[in-house]
């Protein structure tokens, strides 16, 4: 109920740093909550038996030793891929082209604008324990994790690290990012993208209040050959403020920023708002869907490892 | 309208400046709640429809001034208390005096023909619903009280300010058999109305008057020439002063007048036959058409007789059912209508319905009066033991003994003895009453006769029935002193030797009786050796005993009717208490409780409290008699009371006596206006909070 909190007029939230103390990010990663990765770290690994570690067959063409396609010979290429028989018999340089194995890297990113802060920060804790979590199984799979925090002006990365015992160095970062300013994910993606130097499975935690770069960054993630996977994380008063009980003439402020606009609550107006709010989520999700990217939606009442192990069985989102 | 508390002149600077403050308030701009949300831009897209109704939202603005201007007024109204002019006016307390006889119960309205399946208002229902619209109209502080004047005078609603127990009163109320006992309903209500201001009194009545009631309205409505107009009427003399200023008013609720009545109905036994009853009916049509009815009797239940019977206006015919067995004892009968007359043509029910019962057939009580020597004359009597009770007394046992004072017949044949002084009082039988001087007997002599001759008898008397006194011999005998009036039994020589006096009290019949003189001493004669003797005292103990009243008239109803228990056959010496139980319908079993009373009996009388008609059982508590039970008929039997025409006409009503239409009710009930007002505040303020101003935060 305190998303509906009073305030006072005040300029545009701006980047402020975090606060362990304010009982946010400090309390998240406690043992208890490292009893629930672990657990869900075994139920992980009980799921992909058999599989072997970090043997993930990226879409690169190189030197790998399963046939994947011909192109044509270009200067330059090593003459030891050319196909001999195919010039002796058809008379065309082509060049085979062999799958190459490699690690796929997992990129974690949170999105830490202010909207993703209002009911106390419960959407942003929620995000950071869903991070935690898959950086967690990720790690135990000796797969590369890296994990970004973005917003309009916020735009900090923790590089990619291998191995179960970085999983502090996880924690540790999401505790110290700073976080605040608007929500843009268009520009955190497009971002996000030019950093990674290899591309991969990427993870975007965010409630996507973004009128118009919701599904962009999305896309354009996908469009630089990455496999990004959308979480959205919600707050259920935010889903269903009807139920709030909030009446009478309000001004209603944007947390991240705008001028205020004067309205009258009234219940047809809050269930006109509760339906808008599932038309801009079926519409994510449907995008998504359309274009093969896995979509998820978390609200922040329900136990985070369920939503883990959801993703996992119905997304495969770990493999 | 006037306002009883704050002056429009303190209120209206106060609406001004309350006002002037809520305009102000609304003058201001209006600071929003601020509320920070995480989607602004989902909001304005949903709220951009509403954009639209500003011209909506600014004049709801306007009406929420408009209804805080209303509210202050409304505030402002309730200070001011008002009031309506009628609830100003000065006090008045009216007093409803209801008729509830029996023919209110008369149906209301025209005669004219109509639907006769039609059910009809009755009388009393039009009267109900005039004291219900004069209750409903009274003032705040006007007070009103109800009289309820049937055969005994009640008060269903005491006087009060608050209609709801008048109405509840009047809901109860119901017509009662008899006539209305106006004089004392009057009075009381001008007694309760004395000293109250605005006192008035409204007569509700059909107009079907007795002579009493039509005098006590007369009087009650009666205005002097020298008294203005509506001013209060006078009072009787012997009323206090302060009850003169007592307005009267009278309402008629009048109907058909068509009214046939039983207007008695009794049993008795035959004086001969006493196994044997005969009934009497006596049926009135009190309308003003002729009518067909049929009178049917009943004996415990068994039909005994069926007289259909053709009826004048106004005709009275007296019918008697002869030679009907005893055995049954209680009688009912019951009048419907005859081929060609409906139902209402018989007017009220109560009055087609009468009660009787048959005497009961106690012992015939003798006491002998001898010195014992007669042993012919007492075995004469021991012969009727089967029908009389014989108690025997000897001239030293006569001072003071009870059975002297409570026997039917004394026969004295003391021989030469003297006779006792006084004589027992009832009828006597004297055996030679002269022959010692200075005799107390009223019979006296007139002269002694030697070896006299019954020469002459009064043949065909039922005293000497199957007598002959031809021979008998005498040895001695007196010559007995006739007056005018006695019957001379037997001569002697033209000489009267016996006789028969009937006497007459002194002052009223309490004294009556009838005595029958012997001039001879039974032991001085061969008479009881004949057969002349058992007949001759058989003659006498049936002559008394048929002498007697037989017939049983029914009580009318009433608060209070004094009964003496000797006529229906209890003892009164020792009595002091009876217990009434009934009325007791002919149908109801012998094991169902009754309505029981107990009723004081003084020096023999006790005052019947019998409001409906019926059988009554009367039931000894102590005494001689204590647990013996008797029963009684109560009916209504009173022309009077099945009379339904109007007298009002008769009795010249002044204008100003006569009611005119109801009053029309108040539309706001009692209790201050301003606490109404303050309910529509509160309903105001809570719709407005409902449909606008909805504060409920989280």
């Amino acid at each position: 109920m305190a998303w509906w909190k009073r305030s006072a007029p005040e300029p545009a939230p701006a980047t402020r740093p975090p606060s362990p103390q304010a009982g946010e990010a400090g309390d998240v990663f406690d043992d208890a909550f490292l009893a629930r990765l672990e657990l869900l770290q075994v139920v992980a690994r009980r799921l992909f038996r058999g599989r072997q570690r970090a043997e993930r067959k990226t879409r690169k063409v190189g030197s790998g030793l399963e046939f994947a396609d011909h192109r044509e010979y270009s200067p330059g290429d090593d003459i030891r891929n050319l196909d001999w028989n195919v010039l002796m018999r058809l008379g065309q340089s082509l060049i085979r082209l062999y799958e190459e194995d490699e690690d796929l890297p997992i990129r974690v990113a949170i999105d830490v604008s202010a909207s993703m802060q209002t009911s106390g920060g419960g959407k942003l804790r929620y995000a950071q324990q869903i991070a935690a979590a898959l950086s967690y199984v990720g790690l135990a799979n000796l797969d590369r994790v890296g994990l970004t925090c973005m917003s309009r002006k916020v735009h900090t990365s923790l590089p990619a690290v291998r191995g179960k015992g970085r999983i502090f160095r996880v924690f540790e970062f999401l505790r110290q990012a700073p976080r605040g300013g608007a929500t843009d994910l268009r520009a955190a993606c497009s971002r996000l993208a030019a950093e990674s130097v290899q591309p991969g499975l990427t993870i975007v935690l965010s409630d996507f209040y973004d009128m118009d770069g919701a599904f962009d960054g999305l896309n354009l993630l996908r469009f630089r050959k990455h496999e990004p996977i959308a979480i959205q994380v919600l707050d259920p008063v935010e889903v269903h403020p009807e139920t709030s009980g909030l009446r009478g003439d309000v001004s209603l402020l944007d947390c991240e920023g705008g001028e205020p606009r004067d309205v009258t609550l009234s219940p047809a107006t809050l269930r006109a708002y509760a339906e808008a709010h599932e038309r801009f989520c079926q519409t994510l999700a449907s995008n998504c869907r359309a274009r093969g990217i896995p979509y998820f939606r978390a609200e922040i009442d329900q136990p985070f490892d369920a939503l883990v192990l959801r993703m996992f069985r119905l997304g495969g989102l770990l493999r | 309208m006037n306002l009883a508390g704050w002056t429009l002149a303190e209120l209206l600077p106060l609406f001004a400046g309350g006002s002037l403050a809520i305009t102000a308030m609304y003058l201001l701009r209006m600071r929003r709640r601020q509320l920070q949300v995480p989607f602004a831009a989902l909001w304005r897209q949903v709220t951009r429809e509403s954009d639209t109704r500003k011209l909506w939202r600014k004049l709801r603005r306007v009406l929420s001034w408009l209804l805080q201007i209303a509210l202050l007024a409304l505030l402002c109204l309730a200070l001011g208390d008002p009031r309506p002019e009628s609830w100003l006016r000065e006090p008045s307390t009216l007093a409803i005096v209801i008729d509830r006889s029996a023919s209110m119960a008369g149906a209301a309205g025209d005669a004219s023909p109509g639907d006769p399946t039609a059910t009809r208002p009755s009388r009393l229902d039009l009267a109900r619903l005039r004291a219900r619209a004069e209750l409903l109209a009274l003032g705040p502080v006007d007070r009103a009280l109800v009289i309820a004047a049937g055969n005994e005078v009640s008060v269903p609603g005491p006087l009060s300010r608050d209609p709801e127990p008048l109405l509840r009163g009047l809901d109860g109320l119901a017509a009662q058999p008899g006539e209305a006992d106006l004089t004392r309903a009057l009075a009381l209500a001008r007694s309760a109305l004395a000293g109250q201001p605005g006192a008035r009194i409204l007569v509700l009545t059909d107009g079907a008057l007795d002579d009493a009631g039509a005098a006590a309205l007369a009087a009650c409505t009666a205005v002097p020439e020298d008294m203005p107009e509506g001013a209060a009427a006078p009072v009787p003399g012997d009323l206090p002063e302060e009850t003169s200023a007592v307005r009267c008013q009278v309402a008629g609720f009048p109907g058909p007048t068509d009214s046939v009545a039983i207007t008695a109905f009794a049993a008795r036994r035959y004086p001969e036959d006493r196994e044997h009853i005969e009934v009497l009916a006596e049926v009135w049509n009190l309308g003003d058409v002729a009518v067909e009815v049929v009178l049917d009797v009943a004996a415990d239940g068994l039909s005994v007789g069926r007289l259909p019977l053709s009826l004048g206006p106004g005709e009275r015919r007296t019918e008697v059912l002869r030679d009907l067995d005893a055995a049954r004892t209680r009688l009912v009968a019951q009048l419907s209508p005859g081929p060609g007359s409906t139902a209402a043509a018989l007017g009220p029910d109560r009055d087609d319905r009468a009660f009787a019962i048959v005497p009961p057939l106690r012992p015939f009580r003798v006491v002998l009066l001898t010195d014992g020597t007669d042993l012919f004359l007492e075995a004469a009597l021991l012969t009727l033991q089967d029908h009389i009770q014989l108690t025997g007394i000897g001239p030293a046992q006569v001072a003071g003994n009870p059975a002297l004072a409570e026997a039917d017949l004394v026969v004295i044949d003391l021989g030469a003895a003297p006779l006792p002084s006084p004589l027992p009082p009832g009828d006597l039988v004297i055996f030679d009453p002269a022959r010692l001087p200075d005799s107390p007997s009223p019979v006296q002599g007139a002269g002694e006769l030697a070896r006299p001759f019954l020469t002459e008898q009064a043949l065909g008397h039922p005293l000497l029935d199957g007598v002959v006194f031809k021979d008998v011999n005498l040895a001695r005998g007196t010559r007995l002193a006739a007056e005018p009036g006695d019957q001379v039994l037997v001569r002697s020589l033209g000489e009267p030797i016996a006789l028969l006096r009937r006497q007459t009290g002194q002052d009223d019949a309490s004294g009556a009786r009838t005595i029958v003189a012997f001039g001879f001493d039974p032991r001085q004669t061969d008479l009881p050796l004949r057969t002349a003797f058992p007949n001759l005292v058989a003659n006498l103990v049936t002559f008394f005993e048929q002498s007697r009243p037989g017939f049983v008239a029914s009580v009318a109803v009433g608060a209070a009717r004094p009964l003496a228990v000797a006529e229906l056959g209890l003892v009164a010496e020792g009595l002091g208490a009876v217990e009434v139980a009934g009325p007791e319908p002919e149908d109801l079993a012998l094991t169902d409780a009754l309505p029981i009373a107990r009723v004081p009996v003084d020096r023999g009388i006790f005052r019947l409290r019998a409001r409906e008609p019926g059988i009554y059982r009367v039931r000894a508590l102590d005494g001689p008699n204590a647990g013996a039970e008797v029963l009684l008929a109560v009916n209504q039997a009173s022309a009077a009371a099945s009379d339904l025409h109007d007298r009002l006409a008769d009795l010249a009503l002044p204008p100003a006596a006569v009611a005119g239409e109801p009053p029309t009710p108040l539309p706001v009930g009692e209790g201050p206006l301003w606490t109404l007002i303050l309910l529509a505040v509160v309903a105001l303020v809570t719709l407005e909070w409902a449909t606008y101003h909805r504060r409920v935060t989280v």
